[in-house]
């Protein structure tokens, strides 16, 4: 379900960037939950009841998403303009970070800690946190390092092998 | 006597040599990212989450109370040499501390407000010992329709208490209720909402979904501004203040620390709140009102001592109902969730070392706190030199291995990713996600309450009016919604009369200091019950 949210979210967001810069999601948000709210009353519908007396699965749910229904639709209808922060052109950097974030987890799902966590550390720094290629390549390695050591030495976490294990281990 | 002995235990678990240095590490942390103005005490603790899962229970909620009292300490550095408030409970500070700084007196506004701040948490403390107790005996005969009562009446009191839209909170509760529910249901066991994803069958967890909204949402909102922070130059001198600033002083804290406990107490409290209802008294109270907002010291004093008596008696709800009164309670709540141990009132009877160790790390924390506060003050202002670019990209590197190592599974990653786009998302569009968060975490125990209460009152709705207890707390909600209907317009003015007119006031140092805290202001702001979302907060 939030993932349905999220990818709804962010390509609103790229049509509002891709418009005028006054252009706020107004209405978008509000519209989007009502949408939520209502896939939540069928399916929670669908999950079955019950009586009062002996409540089903989906009676809870169905509660709670009309409540929802309710405030989105209401919001729909009169929600302040001025809680909307307007898109500007850091929103492109925004979604450069977050694409850079799903392949941190690509990275490190098929090659381990090591090399996402450097990696990123890299495009982050320079490119994000604006820092000189000195700085940014020992704050990555030095990073890397500390963080290997905190995580898989001092607390013992099972990362998903990769390459520096393979080197190691091998 | 009872509660003698209790005290006695608390300390012997609290001088424990690694509790005590997790209390030290909490305040200390705590004290940095107050200062920090990138991250709020919320952000950080959600992003600690995983590491107190290798630590007793005791031991972590000791650390993330240091971080939480530790954290309204810190924020009043920065609020009072920049005017960028660290964290959103000092907000109100920058008033008359940054005017106190102009005039060459930012020492004592420290001063006082770090003695302020412990009369006001060993103020809380007391109280708590003397108050908890009972409550709990009390709360012994609660049934499912109290509970109902009492989760419900948290979530509307955040939803009301909350800064922003009160439709928008409450529909975020709606959205928190919402994903609670995901999962398999506790008593058919039918899966909820889980599309077939096996991850999903025991629910969305509780700290990926913290961890994305408000660690990666904020870091990805802070990442929008490329402004930098200037560093003090100027050295801070004469921190203790005269026996005049005491005399100033003296009521605003005694009635800080009064306000701040019983406002901490209530659900949906917290930081923000006392911290700008302590200033409105102060300021309503004052012979010579024209003074706030020029450098008044009660001004500094008041709400920094509310804000930390509001912290630590917020503990109280928490630990004696099993009801987190606001955000940061409910990720501390998650935390011990995932430890096995439900706060609830059999805690103090079950696990007195909890309860009562961490009410003496409290006492000891404050001490601490003080001490390292008073001569350290310019160690922790070098902290600003940290760059915003670093501190997020290691922020996030630790998000993402710490949401993998709680269950080491990738699955969380992506959770803790969507969560953050919709985190983000929301501070674009003013929606808070305290109440989803708070929403979340009370969902399954409300849910539970509700059908257990059909159950009993063979699915009669009488059963949540016709019990004293939960009667009177739906009546009093009757109450919150009808009173607040009507003064909907006085609220606002009552919370405008504090701000916009001594935002204005001390607006006078030209457009560069203006953008600093448009900018640095708002990424810690939404630290506790909610999201002052830039300079004039409540002002909505």
């Amino acid at each position: 379900m939030h993932g349905s949210t999220a990818a709804s979210g962010t390509g609103t967001e790229g049509t509002a960037s891709r418009g005028h810069r006054w252009l706020r999601l107004h209405r978008v948000a509000p519209l989007l939950l009502l949408a939520l709210g209502v896939a939540a009353v069928f399916g929670s519908r669908r999950l079955g009841l019950g009586e009062l007396t002996a409540p089903g699965p989906g009676l809870w749910p169905f509660i709670v998403s009309l409540l929802l229904t309710g405030t989105a639709a209401v919001l729909v209808l009169l929600d302040p303009a001025e809680d909307y922060e307007p898109w500007t052109r850091g929103t492109v950097r925004i979604i450069a970070g977050l694409v850079s974030l799903g392949v941190f987890i690509l990275l490190f799902q098929t090659f381990g800690f090591v090399v996402a966590a450097f990696l990123m550390l890299l495009l982050w720094l320079r490119v994000f946190g604006g820092e000189s290629w000195r700085m940014t390549l020992v704050l990555a390695v030095g990073g890397t390092a500390v963080m290997y050591l905190l995580f898989v030495e001092a607390l013992g976490v099972p990362f998903p092998d990769g390459l520096v294990d393979a080197v190691i281990g091998g | 006597m009872d509660s003698w002995n209790g005290i006695l235990q608390g300390f012997s678990v609290a001088l424990d040599p690694t509790n005590l240095l997790y209390v030290f590490l909490g305040v200390l942390i705590g004290t940095v990212i107050g200062v920090l103005p990138g991250l709020g005490p919320t952000a950080t603790i959600a992003l600690l989450l995983p590491i107190t899962y290798t630590v007793e229970p005791v031991t972590a909620v000791i650390l993330l109370a240091g971080i939480y009292y530790g954290s309204m300490y810190g924020g009043t550095i920065t609020s009072v040499l920049l005017r960028l408030p660290g964290e959103a409970a000092s907000v109100v500070t920058t008033f008359d501390g940054y005017q106190m700084a102009k005039q060459g007196r930012a020492g004592p506004a420290l001063g006082i407000a770090a003695v302020g701040s412990f009369i006001g948490g060993t103020v809380s403390v007391v109280g708590m010992v003397l108050l908890a107790p009972p409550l709990a005996d009390l709360a012994v005969s609660f049934g499912p329709p109290e509970y109902v009562a009492l989760t419900v009446l948290g979530i509307l009191l955040v939803t009301y208490l909350g800064t922003g839209s009160v439709l928008k909170s409450l529909s975020m509760a709606a959205v928190g209720l919402l994903l609670a529910t995901i999962g398999l249901d506790p008593i058919t066991g039918t899966a909820r909402f889980t599309f077939g994803e096996v991850s999903l069958f025991n629910g969305l967890d509780f700290v990926a979904v913290a961890m994305g909204l408000f660690g990666v949402g904020e870091i990805l909102h802070s990442l929008e501004r490329t402004e930098k922070v200037q560093a003090v130059t100027s050295k801070i001198k004469g921190i203790w203040p005269t026996r005049k600033d005491f005399r100033d002083s003296a009521g605003a804290i005694g009635r800080g620390s009064v306000l701040g406990f019983a406002i901490g107490v209530l659900p949906g409290g917290g930081g923000v709140v006392s911290s700008l209802a302590s200033y409105a008294m102060e300021k309503r109270r004052a012979k010579d009102p024209s003074r706030f907002g020029k450098g008044a010291i009660e001004g500094v004093a008041g709400p920094e001592t509310a804000n930390n008596a509001s912290s630590t008696s917020a503990f109280i709800p928490l630990l004696t109902l099993g009801i987190p009164p606001n955000v940061v309670l409910a990720l501390i709540f998650g935390a011990l969730l995932v430890q096995d141990i439900t706060p609830g009132p059999q805690l103090i009877e079950q696990q007195p070392e909890i309860f009562w160790g961490v009410i003496a790390s409290m006492v000891i924390g404050n001490l601490m706190l003080l001490a390292l506060n008073i001569p350290l003050v310019g160690v922790f202002v070098q902290m600003l030199r940290v760059r915003a670019g670093i501190l997020a990209a290691f922020a996030l590197l630790v998000t993402m291995a710490g949401v993998f190592s709680v269950n080491n599974n990738v699955f969380d990653m992506w959770v803790v990713l969507g969560f953050g786009v919709i985190g983000w998302l929301m501070k674009k569009t003013g929606f808070e996600p305290g109440p989803l968060v708070l929403a979340f975490v009370l969902g399954s125990i409300l849910e539970r309450a509700f059908r257990q209460s059909m159950l009993i009152s063979g699915g009669s709705f009488d059963i949540f009016v016709t019990r004293p207890i939960s009667g009177g707390m739906f009546a009093f909600m009757a109450l919150i919604i009808i009173v607040s209907a009507i003064t909907s317009r006085r609220r606002k003015a009552v919370f405008g009369r504090v701000d916009p007119a001594d935002v204005d006031e001390t607006d006078e140092p030209g457009p560069d200091a203006d953008r600093q805290v448009t900018a640095e202001g708002s990424p810690g702001a939404d630290s506790t019950t909610d999201t002052p979302s830039s300079t004039t907060p409540g002002e909505r």
